[in-house]
């Protein structure tokens, strides 16, 4: 069987279990009514990918080398550092969270996006308020807050795109057709709920009336840890409910299990946030109920796995063909191995060596990237031919993509907790000198910088790749582009 | 999933529980805390900092120190971080803390800069690692009556070696009484005025200056002293201001294994005009400014010092067991402090 000989569109999921011909064409209105807003954000995010890939790079390279560029106030790690962050989470992870969860949204409710030019709108204010917010991170405007350095004229740019986006893509849930609502609108709805609770929250409560004290690192923490749970967790979480049931064309195995993770998930991640401040000067009580939460958290690691994985059984053998099946399950396992990281740093006896080590970086890299990242990868190899109307134009590319990605993460994790536990161990014993803790994790810091090497490479091949789309240089073809040629037994079924 | 309603309701609340439990309770417990005193309502603590400090912690932020150094101290069953000495002092290093933080040590802090990893050490008591005399005159001006003499201009603050001891003695009341306010004039060339700037300590009422310039000092030491760069007795004393200036500005000629960046757009090269200010950087060998150029502050930079200066949580608190306090001190207290 020759590839042109595979069904185009998926044999049906969960969610439209019938598929006749007018299903396809109002599909692919609504998937063109999409098509200006979510290219751009794809675009923005790219470009933010790009931007904050480099200044990691240098972060990663100045760490070891603290010499490298260090007289000029723009360029100091203590810039760098923050405005790479920054670039990463409101930059590239939260314009691609939000470009692929708009189009989730419209597909799902299977309604056509009104008015995208609202959205456009939302998304310049957005990406204004991003370029605003690194700016005054360099110039040294920050803010001192982790994860929140903009300072308050980028934050409330911010949230204004923020509003018009995030108002647009739940309205859209009055348009919707059909009323089961499905997992993946679940998280997507929640994500849009709670990212402007947290955030004017923690706006409030740090800025307009500040707490006292140590409250603010509380107040902080927990915004911090919502925004990676909440925010950036449900959009990834959502998006891999939706992919990897339509990739292989099989319905989720269960719904039940799916509504117990989203439930235990919603309820014990927004208490994880003072997980990062074990046995810090606040009242025990707070810690602990976060180091509870956190061990409670993998109550919802366990069912999501479980049922990805019930519903993936069988169909392993795709992820040789499907780039976003590829992308979309690594990052899902990753969720797993990032939760479980995370209960293992809250444990008071490891945090009595890891919670001021590296490792709290390699947790954050595992969280960010490994799960959330590879997930939107995957999304967008989905996504962007439907809106462009062009497969992907080379496999090969993918391929270099996912490996170099998989490849660098892998080792950066690896370097950085094993450089971590060395330098935690140093640090816990007190007849070393202090020094000697960070002498021994700079070989792995330079092991680090040798993966972000690979990270780079990887994310250029894909903006590369992305603008070719983007110019319409795709490939013309009634199939999608399968990272190896597909030769299927008899009988099975293979979608992109 | 029914329903559309009790789902957006549901969402709602999962989150408002976790911020009612994190944020608002917190609030209510330790939220509002004030001072501890004795019973005469002296010896109050924690004060608020001088504008200088607070002024350094912006520079602080700025430059994202706070990504490498925490200013928290967990209790001695958690981790030992209060038995760790500092490196820098040659003898008698003094230790991180001899207590735990405790909320009550952050009530004017704000933001609170907690810290999250430690490539460098941990700052919560840099200020008292000072030496005595730096001790004594704290970098923010109000609080504390005056005592001692002022901060010794950095020529005249390397530890003695016996050599050029009577040069040190000439240098040591080189503070000038110049109007004790924090806000000192952007460093001057004239050497008169500097040694008042000299680590950003404001002038001493008490010490009354024969006032040889630091300058004047300098000479002989220089000629005393020819070992290389890094050489311990070249230094000044550790953790006093020059010496943070010095090593903000070159942390590895103090340090051979510091992994800080340097912060030299803190500072400014210029000509010496006369005699060289008291406030310049005494370094040596490479990195050293050249003949007729020296290297002095910013007024960032003094404000960054003074705010260092000013990290002291070594005031004891109620509710917090101090290691120095005997043992039974406090079974409760070892508790986080709650109010």
């Amino acid at each position: 069987m020759n590839p042109t000989e595979i069904p185009l569109k998926s044999p049906g999921s969960v969610t439209d279990l019938s598929i006749g011909e007018v299903e396809q064409v109002e599909r692919a209105l609504i998937d063109a009514s999409t098509r200006v807003p979510v290219l751009m954000f794809y675009a923005s995010a790219v470009v933010w990918l790009l931007l904050g890939t480099l200044l990691a790079g240098f972060t990663s390279f100045k760490l070891h080398s603290p010499d490298l560029l260090s007289n000029v106030a723009l360029l100091t790690w203590g810039r760098i550092r923050p405005a790479h962050l920054n670039v990463m989470l409101y930059g590239w992870a939260s314009n691609v969270g939000m470009g692929t969860a708009i189009w989730l949204m419209a597909r799902l409710c299977r309604t056509t996006l009104r008015h995208p030019l609202v959205l456009v709108t939302g998304g310049g204010f957005w990406n204004l308020g991003v370029l605003l917010g690194i700016c005054g991170i360099l110039m040294g405007d920050s803010t001192g807050y982790h994860w929140l350095e903009f300072p308050s004229y980028a934050a409330w740019t911010l949230f204004v795109g923020y509003s018009l986006i995030a108002s647009w893509a739940v309205l859209m849930f009055r348009f919707r057709r059909g009323d089961p609502i499905y997992i993946t609108q679940w998280y997507l709805l929640a994500a849009f709920l709670w990212f402007p609770w947290m955030y004017l929250a923690a706006q409030t409560m740090l800025f307009i009336v500040p707490v006292q004290g140590v409250l603010q690192a509380a107040v902080n923490w927990w915004y911090a840890n919502n925004l990676l749970f909440l925010w950036f967790g449900s959009l990834a979480l959502g998006t891999a409910y939706y992919m990897i049931p339509k990739v292989i064309g099989r319905p989720v195995y269960s719904y039940h299990l799916a509504a117990i993770g989203f439930w235990t998930y919603a309820f014990f991640a927004s208490w994880t946030g003072m997980q990062r401040l074990v046995d810090g000067p606040f009242p025990a009580w707070m810690i602990t109920a976060s180091i509870a939460a956190m061990i409670l958290c993998i109550i919802p690691v366990a069912t999501v796995g479980l049922n990805h994985h019930m519903t993936m059984r069988g169909y392993f053998h795709l992820m040789h063909y499907s780039p976003t099946l590829r992308f979309t399950v690594f990052g899902a396992m990753s969720y797993t191995a990032f939760s479980l990281l995370g209960v293992v740093i809250s444990l008071r006896s490891f945090a009595r060596y890891l919670q001021f080590s590296e490792v709290s970086s390699a947790y954050s890299h595992l969280g960010l990237y490994a799960f959330f990242s590879m997930i939107m990868f995957g999304a967008m190899y989905y996504i962007v031919p439907r809106l462009v109307g062009r497969e992907w134009r080379f496999a090969s590319l993918i391929k270099i993509h996912f490996w170099a990605s998989v490849y660098g993460i892998g080792l950066m994790t690896l370097m950085l907790i094993a450089g971590g536990l060395v330098q935690g161990l140093n640090m816990d014993n007190p007849t070393l000198p202090f020094t000697e803790s960070t002498q021994s994790v700079l070989p792995y810091l330079r092991g680090r910088s040798l993966s972000g090497i690979l990270m780079t490479v990887a994310h250029f091949v894909f903006a590369y790749h992305f603008l070719l789309m983007l110019l319409g240089l795709g490939r013309t073809a009634s199939v999608p582009t399968f990272l190896n040629p597909v030769n299927p037994e008899p009988g099975e079924m293979v979608a992109h | 999933m029914k329903g559309f309603t009790p789902l957006v309701l549901g969402i709602l609340a999962t989150l408002g529980f976790s911020w009612l439990g994190l944020a608002y309770i917190p609030d209510l417990q330790i939220g509002h805390l004030d001072p501890q005193s004795d019973e005469e309502g002296t010896d109050i603590y924690p004060m608020p900092k001088s504008g200088m400090a607070e002024r350094g912690r912006r520079v602080y932020i700025a430059n994202g120190c706070f990504y490498c150094h925490s200013e928290q101290l967990r209790p001695d069953y958690a981790a030992s971080d209060i038995e760790r000495p500092r490196d820098a002092a040659p003898s008698a290093p003094p230790k991180w803390g001899d207590r735990r933080s405790a909320p009550r040590d952050y009530i004017f802090d704000r933001p609170a800069l907690l810290g999250k990893t430690r490539m460098g050490p941990d700052l919560a008591n840099i200020g008292k690692a000072a030496p005595a005399e730096e001790e004594a005159a704290p970098a923010q001006p109000s609080p504390g009556p005056p005592v001692a003499p002022a901060a010794l201009p950095p020529a005249a603050s390397t530890s003695p070696p016996p050599a050029n001891a009577g040069a040190q003695q000439n240098a040591k009341p080189a503070a000038q009484p110049s109007p004790p306010t924090p806000a000192a004039p952007p460093p001057a060339a004239n050497a008169l005025a500097s040694p008042a700037n000299a680590a950003a300590q404001p002038a001493k009422p008490g010490a009354q200056p024969p006032a040889p310039p630091a300058s004047a000092a300098s000479p002989p030491q220089t000629a005393a002293a020819p070992s290389p760069a890094a050489s311990p007795s070249d230094s000044p004393v550790a953790y006093s201001a020059a010496w943070h200036h010095q090593h903000l500005y070159a942390p590895r000629s103090l340090n051979l294994d510091s992994n800080m960046p340097a912060y030299k757009f803190l500072y400014q090269k210029r000509r010496v005009g006369g005699e060289q200010s008291a406030d310049a950087i005494k370094l040596r060998g490479e990195g050293a400014p050249g003949e007729g150029w020296e290297i002095v502050p910013t007024y960032d930079a003094k404000c960054l010092v003074a705010y260092l200066m000013s990290l002291n949580q070594s005031h004891p608190l109620n509710e917090v067991k101090s290691a120095a306090a005997p043992p039974a001190a406090s079974p409760a207290a070892a508790k986080p402090a709650a109010k």
